[in-house]
């Protein structure tokens, strides 16, 4: 409890510092540099897989029912509106969530921080605020490419044993989809982006123990970001199903 | 260029990348939707919308052409469904054309399908009402299976009785087991074979006199084709008729005559009377008739007497002759 209260404590300290002047604007370009882009070829692979996975084991269970002809849509939905954005959220909060915690635990526990303030910087604003502003609005750029090479992924998939030109196949994906899948989404991809880099930064900003301590800070950084996933998740569902968006 | 400028346009084009695809994404569910481009307003009235819901697909004549914009109650019987439709579609659909609610495929969503008259009629125009046909729903369907399977439950109920029955039937059995039966059955086959072969040639028959007799052939034939023998008939019948009338009028007198006769032999009056009635007369006549009889007699002796005299022979003798001459 005094662990969430300390982190909602943090999180408003960014809010705070992310709208004050100066910023850091090199560092947050350099962020979303090695956030995003770098991040890019693992969320690539991953979606593309998960896309071609998800249609090869739901095609049985479709034609058991008879609607193989509703692949493309349900697969496209599936995507669309969970699997892309939650997976992709879990992948970058194991290589991110990680990264930052270490990369901040370490400079922690090397006092590099303590000499920035020392040295009139603020550290909070240089490394905190860059990352998780770099976290907030890199993954929802990476969730919609991931859709997008997860959706050939199943396209692929369909074609390993059907006959689907790429058309049709993103005909029908887009004849079963509308706003009301497509934006819920994107929105709370920010959420986890945010969710993925405020955690990073608290552990590893509030590492302690040594080099014991940046490991432990990594670890819990991408175990507790991971949970924060889903429990964003869980929340956007009761909320878009309250809207009627679902 | 530095390393630094180099991250920056991977970046740039990471996150146009990223932006190309949302928009894009946005874009095509829009333009499915009907939110983008020129588009036309057409409405119907439902009694049942069915499940129908705002977004659901508009078909005409199976083309995709619109999509469903609001489903409003008007009233407690009609439902207003508005419908958003392609504007190159409103040459196509008519202001007779036919919509109904219907089911995309056996499992998928609601849909509208417009459908063609057939009648000449001119282009629907923006906020025309459209008819609509009552398409069979699910659960009549299955109140009409109900009632279908009821229906085979009392006729299967029906035959399970029948066929008891014939099973306990010994008669049937007797008729089924008896081996003669086969043969008895193909005899009377061939007796009504030959029977109708008869009948055919009986028909056959009829026919040529038929034939016959409207040619004119045959006794038959000529009464009916040959007018003079018809005007004879004619005749006949009217002399038939007038002797038939004589008769009837010579039958009165006899029977009046008879009455008079009647009358007067039951009134004591006239001859009748004295011939039937009265005995002495006819004593007399009787005693009459006998004197006539001895008369006769007597007088045929006579003229045997005359014969054989010698002033008559001659005369008698000349009559034999002229006899056996004769």
């Amino acid at each position: 409890m005094y662990e969430a209260g300390d982190l909602s404590r943090f999180a408003g300290r960014f809010m705070r510092e992310w709208f004050r002047p100066r910023y850091e604007l090199a560092e947050f370009f350099r962020q979303c540099f090695i956030i995003g882009y770098k991040s890019f070829p693992l969320v690539a692979l991953t979606g593309f897989i998960m896309g071609l996975v998800l249609t090869m084991q739901l095609r049985p269970s479709l034609i058991r029912y008879g609607v193989e002809s509703q692949l493309p849509a349900m697969v496209g939905i599936a995507i669309v509106r969970e699997i892309g954005p939650v997976i992709t959220a879990l992948i970058f909060a194991g290589k991110i969530g990680s990264s930052i915690g270490a990369e901040l635990g370490s400079m922690k526990v090397t006092e590099q921080i303590d000499a920035m303030e020392v040295s009139g910087t603020n550290p909070f604003k240089y490394l905190v605020v860059t990352r998780v502003a770099a976290a907030t609005l890199m993954l929802p750029v990476l969730v919609m490419l991931g859709d997008a090479i997860s959706l050939y992924g199943a396209y692929l998939g369909v074609n390993i044993r059907g006959n689907t030109s790429f058309h049709l196949f993103f005909t029908q994906v887009i004849n079963n989809l509308a706003y009301g899948d497509v934006l819920p989404a994107f929105i709370k991809s920010f959420f986890f982006g945010f969710a993925v880099g405020i955690i990073g930064c608290y552990k590893g900003y509030y590492s302690q123990k040594g080099t014991e301590g940046v490991g432990r800070s990594a670890n819990a950084a991408v175990v507790i970001a991971s949970v924060m996933v889903f429990v964003i998740d869980l929340l956007a569902v009761q909320i878009t199903d309250l809207l009627g968006l679902n | 260029m530095t390393n630094s400028k180099i991250d920056n346009v991977k970046l740039g084009v990471f996150v146009l990348a990223g932006l190309v695809v949302l928009i894009a994404l946005l874009y095509l569910i829009g333009r499915n939707r009907n939110l983008f481009g020129s588009n036309f307003i057409i409405k119907c009235h439902f009694e049942n919308a069915q499940g129908l819901m705002p977004g659901n697909n508009v078909r005409y004549a199976g083309i995709q052409a619109g999509t469903v914009r609001s489903v409003n109650l008007l009233n407690d019987t009609v439902i207003e469904v508005t419908m958003v439709i392609e504007k190159r579609m409103k040459t196509f659909i008519k202001k007779n054309a036919v919509a109904s609610i219907t089911t995309d495929g056996l499992m998928g969503n609601k849909m509208i399908a417009i459908n063609p008259s057939g009648l000449p009629s001119g282009p629907v125009e923006e906020g025309d009402i459209l008819a609509v046909k009552n398409t069979v729903q699910t659960d009549e369907m299955l109140e009409v299976l109900s009632h279908t399977n009821n229906d085979v439950a009392l006729i299967a109920s029906e035959l399970k009785y029948t066929v008891r029955r014939i099973n306990n039937s010994t008669a049937l059995w007797a008729i089924l087991n008896d081996e003669t039966l086969p043969k008895n059955l193909q005899q009377s086959l061939a007796n009504v074979r030959q029977a109708s072969v008869q009948a055919n040639q009986l028909v056959r028959d009829l026919e040529r006199m038929v034939a016959d007799t409207r040619s004119g052939k045959g006794m038959l034939g000529a009464m009916l084709t040959d007018t003079s023998l018809a005007q004879e008939l004619h005749r006949s019948m009217e002399m038939i008729s007038t002797a038939a009338t004589n008769t009837a009028s010579l039958s009165r007198e006899l029977e009046r005559m008879a009455a008079d006769l009647r009358y007067q032999a039951d009134s004591g009056h006239g001859a009748v009377h004295a011939l039937f009635r009265d005995s002495s007369l006819v004593r007399k006549i009787n005693n009459s008739l006998t004197n006539i009889e001895m008369g006769t007699r007597a007088f045929n002796e006579n003229m045997e007497a005359l014969r054989h005299n010698f002033l008559f022979r001659g005369y008698f003798r000349k009559q034999e002759r002229k006899k056996k001459n004769q």
